[in-house]
Formats: C-alpha cells, sequence, structure tokens
C-alpha cells in the first residue's frame, strides 16, 4: 500500500468516525479540524485509546470505539453503514427506537450494550440497553450482520419484525448476554427466530434469552463449530434448535415451556449433512405450550411438532444426549425420527448425499424426573396440522385401554430404517442406556414403526390393536439398543479467540 | 493544483467532515466538486479523465453529502421530480423495472473514462468511474403521473477501483438538494393509486448495507460482490428518445463511444416489456418479470439461490428448479402451499404468494417493496395458471 493510499484512506475513515454519530442537534462547529476526532453528543469517537482488541484478526489493526445514547438512532444507522474495520460501537444504558433494521457488512465489529434487562422488560433500564423494533419497516430484521469476527453483548433485542439476530456467512461469531424477545406470547405473527447465525463458522452463543419466537428462540444452522451453552430459551415453538450443523456441543441450557424444548435436525434439500452434536447438562421441561407456528398450508417443520415435544432428533447423526434432565414434557421426552418421517421422497435429500436417516444416535445418564409422556399434543390432537402427535396418542391411547399405562416410551424412533420394519437389527445404531428413569418405569423404549401402523390407523377401518402390536416397547439396556460409544468420538469443539 | 494528488487530499478531509451533520460553515468550496469529474485535458496524459494516484491507479471517488457536488443533474430545484441529466450523463430505461412500491424511477450513468465492455447475458462492464444513478419519485396522483412528481431518493452505484459501491442520497421537501444517507432512511409516502384509492405507505430508502442484499453476488474467488443489477444488454435493447432523437440505448452508447464490441443485431438479446401482452406470451412475459424482480438473488450465484436452489433467470431451463412442484427447503409457516410452483393453481404456489404478501418475514423480495404489485402478481398467476396442471403430491 503506498504512503498516498494510506493517507487517503486514514484521513476518509477520521471523517467518517468523527461525525458518524453526530446526531441531529449536533452542533457542526464541533466536528471542526482536519480529521478531528471530537465530534459532537455521542457517536463519539474516542480518540485518546484505542480499545483493546476484541479479536485476534484486530490485533494489529487500527481500532475505533463509538459510543452512542438513546435518540441517536438515525446517526447509528449512519455509523454502521460506514464503519471501519475493527470498530466497537458502544451502547448507553437506555431505549433505542429503530424504523428499520441494523444492518452491518463489516469485519472486526462489536456491539456492547449495558446489560440485556430482565424477561418482560421491553424498554431500556438505568443499567439495560434495549433496542425496540416494533415500528421498523416491513420485513426487516432487527440485527442483521455478514461479516467475520463478529461480537454482540449485553443487548436486548425486542418486537424484530423477522429475526431478531440474523448473522449469516460469518466466521467467527460472539453472541453473549443478549435477550431476543416479543412482547406478545403464542403470537403467529411473531418474528420467527430470535437469534439466528446461519452459514456460518465458530459459532459461540453463551448466556442469552430467548422469549416468544414463533419458530425457534436460538437457532444454528447450517453452521460449522457451534457452542451454545448457558442460555434460556422460553415460550418459543421450539427452545433450541441445531439444523443441517457439524459440531455442535450445547450445554447447561434451559429449555423450558416452549412447544418443543430443543431439537437436532437435517432438512431435505440443504447442502450441509449435520453430524457430530451433543447435549448435555441441559434442563429440558414443561415444554407443552401449544404450537403457534403458522399451520395453513405450511411446509414448516417445526409447526408440525406436538406441543410437548422435549427433544427431537430428526436426520442426524452422530448426535449425544447426555446428563440432561427432562421433565414433563406431556408427549414424549425424546423423539428420533428418519427425515423420511417428513419428506419421503428420498431424491429430495440428494443435496447432503441422501442424508435422510438418523444414525448414531448416542441416549445415555440423563435423569428423566418423570410427568412426561401422559397427555400428547395436550390432548390436542391433529391428523392434518400434527400427523406425528395423532399417531402417538392412537397408539398409547390404545395402550391404555387395553390395560397399559398408556405413558409414552421415554424414547420413541419411528422405526423407518434400511431394514425390514419388524426386526430388530437396530441399523441405525439408537443407543439408550444407563438413564435415570421415574420410578416404576419398566419400559422406556418405543419402537412405533411409522410406516405399518400408519396404514392401520388411517384406513377406512381403522385397526388400533393391529397397530399397537406391530410396535416394540423394550426396557433400557436390552439388545439391541444397549449400543454405546462412538467411533470415533465426537469431535470437541474448540473456537478461536 | 494542477496535481491531482493535491487536489485530491484537501478534497478528501473537507468532503469527510461535511460528509456528516449539518454543514453550517462547512461548505466544502469549489475544489470538492470535480472529484471525479471527467476532466480530461486539464491534467494531459492520456487517462487524465479521472484523478490519479502516484502509482497510476484510479483515486476512488469522494462520495460528497450533497449530490449536488457530483454535477450528475442539472439545475435544481427539479420540477416534478424529474431530475435532468447533464451533458456527460446519459439517461436510460429498462424495457421491464424491478418493482419497487410503484415508484416512478428515472435512470442514468456517467461513464467519465472509457467505455463499457459489451456482455451477452451479465451487466455491462462498465469502467473505473462509472457512476450509475436512479431517481425514484412518487406523483400524487397515479392517474396523472407526470404531474405534481416528487422525487424521495437517488441511488448512486459507483464503480470504485475497488468495486461497485452503494450510496443513497434523500431528497429535501423543496427539491433542491439531496443528501448522503449511508443510514437509510424510512418515510411515509402517500398518493392516490391508478384505481383512485388513497395509499399510504411506509417507504423504505435502503441504508448502504442493504443494498447488498439485492446486489451482492457470490465470485468465482467465493466471496460477495456487489453489482448492478438493471443495465444487462437484454434490458437496454430498445429504442428511446433522448433531447429529440430517437434511438436504440445500445447503439446510443456506442455511438457516444461509451459501449465496446457492440454485435450485429442478431446477436443482442432483447428482453420484453412483461406488461404489454403484444410483446411476447405469457411465459415470457411472466420469465421476465421473475428475472427482473427476483434472479438478482433466485440464480446459482445468488445469494437465495445456494440455499434455496430456487433459480428464477430467465435462462433457466429447469422447470424443477423454476420451482415447479419443488418444495422451499424451509420456507417457514403460512407461505399459501407445499410447492413453489404448483402448476395450474397459482392459489396452492409459494412463489405467488411470496410476491403478492406484505406480511414480515413472507413476501419477497426480501428488501424494496411494502406494497403488493398488483399487476406483477396478477401476471405470475395468469401464467402458472396456464401451466398444463400437475398433482405435485403425486408420486
Amino acid at each position: 500500500m503506498s504512503l498516498t493510499r494510506k493517507l487517503l484512506a486514514a484521513s476518509f475513515t477520521l471523517a467518517l468516525a468523527a461525525c458518524s454519530g453526530a446526531s441531529p442537534t449536533m452542533d457542526a462547529g464541533t466536528g471542526g479540524g482536519a480529521g478531528g476526532g471530537t465530534g459532537g453528543g455521542g457517536g463519539e469517537l474516542d480518540a485518546g485509546t484505542m480499545p483493546p482488541a476484541e479479536f485476534s484478526y484486530c490485533e494489529s489493526k487500527p481500532r475505533t470505539l463509538l459510543t452512542f445514547a438513546p435518540g441517536q438512532e438515525q446517526a447509528i444507522q449512519d455509523a454502521v453503514n460506514t464503519l471501519e474495520e475493527c470498530t466497537t460501537l458502544q451502547f448507553a444504558a437506555g431505549t433505542y427506537t429503530f424504523d428499520n433494521a441494523v444492518t452491518i457488512r463489516q469485519k472486526g465489529i462489536t456491539l456492547v450494550g449495558a446489560g440485556k434487562g430482565l424477561k418482560g422488560e421491553l424498554t431500556g433500564t438505568a443499567t439495560s440497553t434495549v433496542f425496540v423494533f416494533t415500528n421498523a419497516a416491513a420485513n426487516t430484521n432487527g440485527v442483521d450482520h455478514v461479516g467475520s469476527w463478529f461480537a454482540i453483548r449485553d443487548l436486548a433485542l425486542i418486537n424484530a419484525k423477522k429475526d431478531a439476530l440474523r448473522i449469516e456467512s460469518s466466521t467467527n461469531v460472539r453472541i453473549q448476554k443478549l435477550r431476543t424477545e416479543w412482547a406478545v406470547e403464542n403470537a403467529t405473527t411473531n418474528g420467527a427466530y430470535g437469534i439466528y447465525p446461519v452459514k456460518s463458522t465458530n459459532v459461540l452463543v453463551e448466556d442469552c434469552e430467548a422469549y416468544n419466537a414463533a419458530d425457534a428462540g436460538i437457532y444454528v444452522g447450517q453452521t460449522t463449530y457451534a457452542i451454545v451453552r448457558r442460555n434460556v430459551a422460553k415460550q418459543n415453538v421450539a427452545g433450541i434448535e441445531i439444523e443441517n450443523t457439524r459440531f455442535a456441543d450445547v450445554y447447561e441450557n434451559v429449555a423450558e415451556d416452549n412447544t418443543t424444548g430443543l431439537v437436532v435436525f437435517d432438512l431435505p434439500g440443504n447442502p450441509i449433512a449435520g453430524t457430530d452434536v451433543k447435549v448435555h447438562h441441559n434442563t429440558i421441561k414443561n415444554n407443552n405450550r401449544g404450537n403457534f407456528a403458522g399451520v395453513s398450508a405450511s411446509s414448516s417443520t417445526v409447526s408440525q411438532v406436538p406441543a410437548g415435544t422435549g427433544t427431537f432428533i430428526m436426520a442426524s447423526r452422530r448426535v449425544e444426549v447426555t446428563n440432561n434432565t427432562y421433565e414433563n414434557n406431556n408427549s414424549v421426552d425424546v423423539a428420533v425420527l428418519s427425515g423420511l418421517a417428513i419428506e419421503s421422497d428420498p431424491s429430495r435429500w440428494m443435496a447432503a448425499g441422501f442424508n435422510f436417516a438418523s444414525a448414531d444416535i448416542f441416549v445415555h445418564h440423563n435423569t428423566m424426573v418423570g410427568g412426561s409422556g401422559d397427555n400428547v399434543d395436550n390432548g390436542n390432537v391433529d391428523m392434518t396440522l400434527r400427523p406425528f402427535g395423532a399417531l402417538i396418542a392412537a397408539l398409547y391411547g390404545t395402550d391404555q385401554a387395553m390395560g397399559g399405562t398408556g405413558i409414552v416410551d421415554t424414547l420413541i424412533w419411528d422405526g423407518i430404517d434400511a431394514t425390514a420394519m419388524d426386526n430388530l437389527a437396530n441399523d441405525i445404531n439408537l443407543c439408550f442406556a444407563d438413564n435415570t428413569l421415574p420410578a416404576g418405569v419398566t419400559r422406556s423404549i418405543g419402537d412405533l414403526n411409522f410406516i405399518a401402523v400408519q396404514g392401520m390407523l388411517t384406513g377406512a377401518n381403522p385397526d388400533f390393536v393391529a397397530a399397537w402390536n406391530k410396535t416394540g416397547h423394550y426396557a433400557q439396556g436390552v439388545a439391541p439398543f444397549n449400543c454405546g460409544a462412538f467411533s470415533p468420538a465426537l469431535a470437541e469443539v474448540v473456537l478461536p479467540q | 493544483m494542477s496535481h491531482p494528488l493535491r487536489r485530491a487530499l484537501p478534497v478528501l478531509v473537507l468532503l469527510g467532515l461535511s460528509a456528516c451533520g449539518p454543514s453550517a460553515g462547512m461548505d466544502a468550496g469549489p475544489d470538492a466538486v470535480d472529484a471525479g469529474r471527467g476532466d480530461a485535458g486539464v491534467d494531459g496524459g492520456v487517462d487524465a479523465g479521472l484523478p490519479r494516484l502516484p502509482d497510476g491507479g484510479v483515486a476512488p471517488l469522494v462520495i460528497p453529502r450533497q449530490l449536488s457536488d457530483l454535477h450528475l443533474f442539472k439545475a435544481v430545484p427539479i420540477v416534478d421530480g424529474q431530475v435532468q441529466p447533464e451533458d456527460d450523463v446519459i439517461p436510460y430505461e429498462m424495457a421491464t423495472p424491478l418493482f419497487s412500491d410503484y415508484a416512478l424511477k428515472t435512470r442514468s450513468v456517467r461513464i467519465p473514462e472509457g467505455a463499457a465492455t459489451w456482455s451477452r447475458d451479465e451487466v455491462l462492464d462498465f469502467p473505473v468511474g462509472t457512476i450509475l444513478t436512479k431517481t425514484f419519485s412518487f406523483p400524487a396522483d397515479f392517474r396523472e403521473p407526470s404531474k405534481n412528481v416528487r422525487a424521495v431518493e437517488t441511488r448512486l452505484l459507483v464503480r470504485q477501483p475497488t468495486g461497485w459501491e452503494a450510496y443513497p442520497y434523500v431528497w429535501n421537501a423543496e427539491q433542491t438538494e439531496a443528501t448522503f444517507a449511508p443510514g437509510g432512511r424510512v418515510m411515509d409516502v402517500s398518493f392516490i393509486d391508478a384505481d383512485g384509492g388513497a395509499v399510504t405507505t411506509q417507504y423504505l430508502v435502503p441504508s448502504k448495507n442493504q443494498c447488498q442484499e439485492c446486489h451482492h453476488v457470490k465470485g468465482e474467488d467465493s466471496e460477495q460482490h456487489l453489482l448492478p443489477i438493471g443495465p444487462k444488454a437484454r434490458y437496454l435493447n430498445f429504442e428511446t428518445t433522448v433531447k429529440g432523437v430517437k434511438q436504440n440505448q445500445l447503439e446510443r452508447f456506442a455511438a457516444l463511444g461509451k459501449l465496446t464490441g457492440l454485435p450485429q443485431l442478431s446477436e443482442r438479446p432483447k428482453a420484453i416489456d412483461a406488461f404489454d401482452a403484444a410483446h411476447g406470451s405469457l411465459e415470457e412475459r411472466a420469465r421476465t418479470y421473475l428475472d427482473i424482480n427476483c434472479a438478482h438473488c433466485h440464480r446459482p450465484e445468488g445469494t437465495a439461490g445456494e440455499t434455496s436452489q430456487l433459480f428464477l433467470d430467465y435462462g433457466n431451463v429447469d422447470r424443477f428448479r423454476l420451482g415447479e412442484c419443488k418444495r422451499p427447503g424451509s420456507a417457514g409457516s403460512d407461505v399459501g402451499g407445499e410447492f413453489d410452483i404448483v402448476p395450474g393453481d397459482h392459489t396452492q404456489s409459494i412463489l405467488w404468494f411470496r410476491l403478492q404478501t406484505t406480511e414480515s418475514g413472507k413476501m419477497m423480495p426480501l428488501i424494496g417493496r411494502a406494497l403488493s404489485h398488483q399487476e406483477g402478481a396478477h401476471l405470475v398467476a395468469e401464467w402458472i395458471d396456464s401451466l398444463p396442471p400437475k398433482d405435485c403430491r403425486a408420486p
């Protein structure tokens, strides 16, 4: 780079940074002086000290700190559209009302607020920074980011029109102490996702809270290497969703009061086949919220999930579920499904090498407290909208009518595998062992043999007893489900600094 | 001040400071105004049209706070929302434009040095220094669309030395000046529509970064690059009248020395006016509409193409990837159906649903409209209904 280019770049940078936060009331005079760093009230360039490097990428680069206060929304919008690399934007406590998405396309950017506040707080307090998007332009996200080395923390994003935080195609992303929330519970028109990193690499989501999303509170999708830990997801359709993702470590989260708590799946047509997902030390309970995802003529996956589903794993491989606590999920604690259950045409799974099968699923050393599987889909079964729930309800209702407990097994799978329907080859290597089960539970694994059973239950003359007899039920630790341990072991997820 | 560098530096500083906040006392002065303008001859030499760096490279165009400092348009205030291009700025039109909430659009290009290079299928390859402009305006009453027109914004796409960049400018109420608005603006716009109905809409001037949502394409290096959408040969290939002279636009560019490589007539693709039934078949018209409105993302190199595998570019011949009986990867809920296109039935087709709805999270394109384009939705509906019916659920 020639000296001239450096000079040109430097003068432009300073000029923009110096004024990018200018508030509408800024006195133009205060910006005076060539390259002066003394902008008016806020968006201020801290010229004296360079902020510490947030990322290794920024260590040897010039770094800028811009500070903002409530009322400077337009200045913030102008600033985020003219950012230099390695800029930190710091937002003082209070409420910021935006009429458009905060759209960022730059590397090395950090957004920092004063705190994420508490659930239900729709405006900022003395200790929280809240971005409100209630009256933003149609079809916009809250914070919309593309650019590697990105951090966002100590903020709340309220009532976004679409996703509260959308991050796409970025490497090295840290989402920490963020709260995403919609004010109204159970509203189909709420934004789809709270936290939504997609098509990214090296993603950290920790100490966040996500409430009332119409799809998933916390989603990590089409991503490679992710850590999702110590988050709270409540009142969403899906609490935490790991989708078409490779190498994810998901732990110490609380997924409560969602339609479904914590889910791992691949969608058809997506080019990434998920693998190596470890789900451990999470609390997944009371996920009995009625499904409020839009349903008419829907092809959405989560809209088909029956209320009361703790975890479902679909079209996924090498998934370990261990040391979690499950409690009072009315339909079932853990369900394992083939992707063919939602898209039966194998050719539609071609993009990622026919990744419809679930395989190598190891569910062990969890604690099932009890209260689960006793009220499938809260009793609101609907064969059209949520067919799996209807099938499960019909089967276990039959069990009860025949004198059984009628309690859904702790772990159910659809029995869709490569070999004959009724054999016990367990060729998907589904392993269920060493879990602490509620007192008195003897059987805990249900092979529901969906393909055979569906025909028996949905014909003109449904035969419930025959259908039930086509299913298999086993105690944990029995062959062939007493398998274990991955070979090779699941990859450890380590994120760069 | 004849040395380009000596001229450029003070300009940068001045413009940089005035690029933000009210400019009282910070008039950029006369030096600012010719940054990036064609001033061939002043500095001598073959390539003197643009400010140069000492290493011979073209200096980036400095983006002024006031649009008037680029001298693209003649005297203000502009009348009836119509900007009048300066003599070195060439107005152009599109055979079928992208829909933007019914805004009227005035387009022009300045090529200060060199010429655009012909491309048959992609955007013409414009040289460094090129400025494309698009001015968005609304008439008070669409039943009289040339009266009481107000300009809202002018968007610039500038071919900088490092690639294309987008810069939004917002016009003031007096219509005397447009000001650089990198953060975009949201404003209420009201008008009477073509049927006499009163419409008020929350009009979005996209931020600089939001421009990328439409203008980004994945290059051969796998990085995202910003590209213009409109000025492709096929959309320019028709006659317009400029200063009383009726001429094919491609030939006008070539005659002005601003387009090289123009092939013979038979080699020039030609897009039709999607809304003129005399111009082509229903299929051709609908595909043209989808091409200009959707294919900047929905094509293999586009941002949405990779994930959705839905390709709406005019050249796509794969009917499945065009959407016929294609289930979307993750469409979300309540989007009108299970398949992108159900041949014979637009009411079950997600493609149609998305381009007519105004619901957040469901409408397409992702940005650029808050209103439904009735005519476009009708055209696409008619086309889908004309396709031989197919039961997409049949095995």
